[in-house]
């Protein structure tokens, strides 16, 4: 027993660290089964109540309460997200591969100077793109160069060097997809899908991953559509100060509210009242219970003294977005004002992730096109990242007037419905040259860049390449996938108990732990499971059985030539080692070639198959000998038929 | 039990007839290939897929007919999955005058809301139009109408008040706006749309070749390293061979089988490079057994005997891991739903020829090539 006591334990460890590694599968299965049940039991209890209830309502309610459910309890999210991914192809959702259109967005920089000669070129340009690998900026570079065109005629000025003006085309494509990145990244964490993934793909290609989306026509839209960004001016403490303090009275039930009521006409009404009580209030001391009773909102977020911008825990965002919804509340923030989340959580001392939420008011104070060009840098003399931005002659008459009106004060910089940053206003801007401080490093002054430029340049987006799964396929292919797996086992374990009897059913039991552990590799990886990849351990469980085929054989071979049983179970091993290995380091040089340009499912099926052949090699090499050491130790016997 | 025990055939003697016997396929293959020509999915070809599951079966023949009448092109229509029904077109980009028309269905949908609704057509191009309303609550309300029909997709702008609200057309919306016209009374859900670009077609075909020379390349550095350079020349050529012969079969059995989808897409490429690692994989098992030969029988005269043996000792292993993974094939290809039927088809073919040119064609050449050199090959 102790001379295999170190493999054992290695088994062992194994194993047990593979149930470890999928017991978060496990749970998040069991969790899914449970709020499915609590979402029938609301779907019947709304459909009693509503029975003309549309199919879109209903489904729109049950996935707010499913959002509710599971945020209700950090748990659920934490197993989530350890669990086997599963990809696309399983469960649903849609795969784009997007292109910017970059002739159009040089279309907007050439703006008045376009001529005929210039759409000419462009749309030769285009043409070429499609079947050629090279950059567009610089098919159309030489395309001007071919006819002779300088390329001050349409862009930068005319004292500019032609070079120079070639490579800052080439620098604003470059740009142009980092930025439609950024704006991409930004709507889809808005939109709320769980689990994207935004990758660059070469130099010109995002490939987007939406898994559950089931509105095809509404995520495409989002991606699509124009990037807006606005200046907006911050409301002053005072003022939201009140509006959360009316919101939790609302909240609390103290403050019954007619929604027939004009809304401005409640809160100025109220702005009176709270005097009185706050000075009421003063004198009282409230237990912390109390306090949350009757300020409900603060159970969910915290407020900064000075600025009265609230904290959202990344959590409990979907919980005050809801609340903010709600008409009741609605109707005591003034409609001129919104409040408005940060795009990027601040991640706390106490390492959780908190939401700004800011009181801007409703009416932009200035768009995003007047911006001609944003820069990031560090400042030289403070050393601190700072970003500069300029304006159009007319945004900067504007942006003069905005800024001497509200200094000290803060403005928002909002890009499709999030603030990206929400500087002070030091002084007078006359210039429309302006400068940014404050960022926390170079990186986010980038993003800030990209984000001021968004509003510049728009850079159309077109979709190259789009994958939609439904989920009912997706349901499909699991179950489709999972029947085959288990039928393949039971069938080969069979076909290897007969054959070689008890040596066979210690295979049978090696391959059941290399299922295991493929399994406890692909979660602790956090890989992705894609019909391929089950088609892929299907696969595996064939051709896993092959080591142990050409052990067994060469056993049995040895034997037959008068070798004791140890000695033939020795020289069996030792024999066969050489083909194992070759004939695996084969398979896994075309495995890792299928990882390298595979997309997709087809990345899954590489990543199962390397994987397998691994624990594959472990199986037959050390848990199967193991095994068969074992066994024979005693009686001096093998049992392989 | 025992199968193959002790077995002695003379497999080297009738290598020609069996290289007679590969090339007729191969050649057939080609032939076929040439007349009936190789199908690709659209992943290379690019185009657009939908597939759209209804609530009452539709026939094939009655699908045809009206998929004809919906004017893109010439679609293709396959059977998906038990009710679900497969519409392929080469047509990329919407026609001018089905956004026209388009164009009027979403009108009659906003109708739909309130017949004497206002809206009005604010900007237009190529495929989205914009348009204005009354107020941001109708707008509302009209972006809900249109992603219930699920024909069209719309979104309401954030400029003037929430009023304008776009509406994007595109060839999938106006495939399944006809669809609706032309089953009034069978609903459809779609429960996939694959849309591949031209170009990006082009590149993955590029992407797939280049993955398949390279994992060619790696193996034959690979064997070269670990046996002699023939042994590797002679392992790369059976891959040829197995690769070649299911390209045949695809070719010559595309459309024959009903049920069966012989196109070559992505997951069929993966299948293909799969059937290359187990083709050499095989070949190796029994190229070891003749090294090892070599090895202990220092009289290395006679090669062919050599052969011989290790294809006879190691037939039974052949068998069995050959035997044990066309199980598991044969159960995905039963039970492995549409999509993975085509993927499981390619390694059923696989496995049987490369189980095949391990012997055949492997190790035939590596003798032919040592008979006609007349040197001694040594390890």
């Amino acid at each position: 027993m102790r001379k295999y006591s170190f493999r054992l334990f290695l088994i062992a460890l194994f194993t047990i660290l593979s149930i470890y590694l999928l017991y978060p599968t496990y749970k998040d299965y069991q969790n899914t089964k449970e709020i499915k049940q609590k979402l029938e039991v609301l779907k019947a209890k709304k459909l009693k109540e509503n029975p003309s209830i549309k199919k879109n309502e209903l489904d729109k309610y049950l996935y707010q309460m499913e959002d509710s459910i599971r945020n209700s309890d950090p748990s659920i999210a934490e197993t989530r997200a350890k669990r086997i991914k599963l990809g696309l192809d399983l469960q649903g959702g849609m795969y784009l591969a997007l292109e910017v259109n970059t002739a159009k967005m040089f279309e907007k920089i050439a703006d008045k100077k376009a001529d005929g000669t210039f759409y000419q070129i462009l749309k030769e340009a285009e043409k070429e793109a499609k079947t050629s690998d090279k950059p567009f900026v610089d098919i159309m570079i030489e395309k001007f160069k071919e006819r002779g065109i300088r390329l001050s005629k349409y862009f930068g000025s005319v004292r500019e060097d032609e070079d120079k003006i070639a490579d800052d085309l080439r620098k604003q494509s470059e740009d142009a997809i980092n930025r439609a990145m950024e704006i991409i990244r930004n709507r889809i964490d808005q939109y709320g899908v769980s689990e994207p993934s935004i990758q660059k793909q070469g130099t010109r290609r995002i490939i987007v991953e939406l898994p559950g989306v089931s509105k095809q026509e509404e995520a495409r839209q989002l991606l699509q559509g124009r990037a807006q960004l606005e200046f907006r001016l911050v409301k002053d403490p005072e003022y939201a100060a009140k509006v959360i303090e009316n919101i939790n009275k609302v909240l609390s039930g103290k403050m019954k509210v007619d929604s027939l009521k004009d809304s401005t006409q409640v809160v100025k009404t109220d702005l009176a009242d709270n005097k009185k009580e706050d000075s009421v209030k003063k004198d009282k001391k409230q237990t912390q219970e109390e306090f949350l009773n009757e300020n409900p909102l603060f159970k969910y977020m915290q407020i900064n003294p000075y600025t009265a911008d609230g904290f959202v825990e990344e959590k409990m965002v979907p919980k005050v977005e809801q609340l903010l919804k709600r008409a009741d509340v609605r109707s005591v923030i003034p409609s001129n004002v919104e409040f408005v989340f940060s795009a990027k959580p601040e991640i706390a001392k106490d390492g959780k992730k908190y939401y700004t939420l800011y009181l801007l008011n409703a009416k932009p104070e200035l768009t995003g096109e007047v911006i001609t060009n944003a820069q990031a840098n560090i400042d030289p003399t403070t050393n601190s990242p700072i970003v500069t931005m300029q304006m159009n002659s007319q945004g900067a008459v504007e942006w003069a007037r905005i800024t001497g009106a509200n200094i000290k004060k803060r403005c928002a910089i909002v890009l499709d419905g999030v603030v990206y940053s929400a500087p002070v206003i030091q002084s007078k801007i006359p210039s429309g040259n302006s400068q940014i401080t404050g960022s926390g490093s170079l990186e986010e002054a980038k993003i800030l860049e990209i984000i001021l430029k968004a509003g510049a340049l728009p850079a159309p987006i077109d979709i190259v390449e789009e994958r939609t799964v439904g989920p009912s396929l997706g349901q499909d292919s699991i179950s489709a996938g999972f029947i085959s797996a288990l039928l393949g086992y039971i069938l080969v374990a069979i076909f290897m108990v007969i054959y070689y009897q008890k040596s066979g059913a210690i295979a049978d039991v090696a391959l059941v732990l290399i299922v295991l552990y493929i399994l406890g590799i692909l979660a602790g990886f956090s890989a992705t499971l894609t019909l391929p990849g089950i088609a892929g351990l299907v696969l595996t469980m064939g051709m896993a059985v092959d080591a142990n085929v050409l052990i067994y054989e060469r056993i049995r071979e040895e034997l037959s030539v008068g070798k004791t049983v140890k000695a033939a179970i020795k020289s069996g091993f030792d024999n066969s080692l050489s083909a194992i290995v070759d004939s695996n380091i084969t398979t896994l040089i075309t495995g890792f070639i299928l990882y390298q340009f595979g997309t997709g499912p087809v990345k899954g099926f590489a990543l199962t198959l390397m994987i397998g052949i691994f624990t594959t090699l472990f199986g037959a090499l050390v848990i199967s000998r193991v095994l068969i050491d074992w066994s024979t130790d005693k009686t001096n016997q093998i049992s392989i038929g | 039990m025992r199968i193959f025990h002790n077995l002695n055939v003379d497999f080297m003697s009738r290598r020609k007839m069996f290289y007679i016997l590969s090339s007729v396929i191969i050649v057939l293959g080609f032939i076929s290939m040439a007349i009936r020509g190789m199908h690709f999915g659209i992943d290379f070809k690019g185009g657009l897929e939908v597939v759209l599951n209804f609530e009452k079966p539709v026939s094939l023949n009655e699908m045809r007919a009206k998929a004809n009448q919906i004017g893109i092109g010439n679609p293709e229509i396959k059977t998906f999955g038990t009710n679900g029904i497969l519409i392929r077109t080469d047509v990329q980009n919407i026609t001018q005058k089905q956004v026209e028309e388009l164009k009027s269905y979403t009108e009659n949908m906003f109708k739909t809301l309130n017949s004497n609704i206002k809206y009005n057509l604010v900007k237009s191009n190529q495929d989205e139009y914009i348009y204005s309303f009354s107020n941001a609550d109708t707008a509302q309300k009209v972006v809900q109408i249109l992603l219930d029909n699920g024909a069209q997709a719309g979104r309401v702008l954030e400029e003037n008040n929430e009023t304008l609200v776009s509406v994007r057309l595109s060839l999938a919306d106006y495939i399944k706006m006809k669809l609706k016209n032309l089953f009034p009374n069978n609903d459809f859900e779609v429960i996939k749309v694959d849309k591949v670009g031209p170009k990006v077609g082009d590149e993955l075909k590029t992407t797939a070749i280049i993955a398949v020379a390279l994992s060619i390349l790696g193996i034959l550095i690979y064997l070269a390293f670990r046996f002699k350079f023939i042994f590797a020349l002679g392992a790369v050529i059976a891959l040829f061979h197995d690769v070649l012969i299911t390209l045949a079969v695809y070719s010559l059995l595309y459309g024959v089988i009903p049920g069966l989808n012989l196109e070559i897409s992505l997951t069929v490429l993966a299948a293909f490079l799969t059937l290359i690692g187990y083709s050499v994989n095989d070949t190796v098992i029994v190229f070891d057994r003749i090294r090892e030969q070599l090895k202990i029988y220092k009289n290395i005269d006679n090669l062919y005997k050599h052969i011989n043996d290790a294809i006879n000792k190691t037939m039974s292993r052949t068998i069995l891991t050959g035997g044990t993974t066309l199980i598991s094939i044969i159960v995905l290809l039963l039970f492995g739903g549409e999509v993975l039927r085509a993927f499981a088809f390619t390694l059923f073919i696989g496995i049987i020829t490369g189980t095949y040119s391990s012997i055949f064609v492997a190790s035939a050449i590596v003798l032919d090539y040592s008979l006609k050199i007349k040197k001694k090959i040594e390890f």
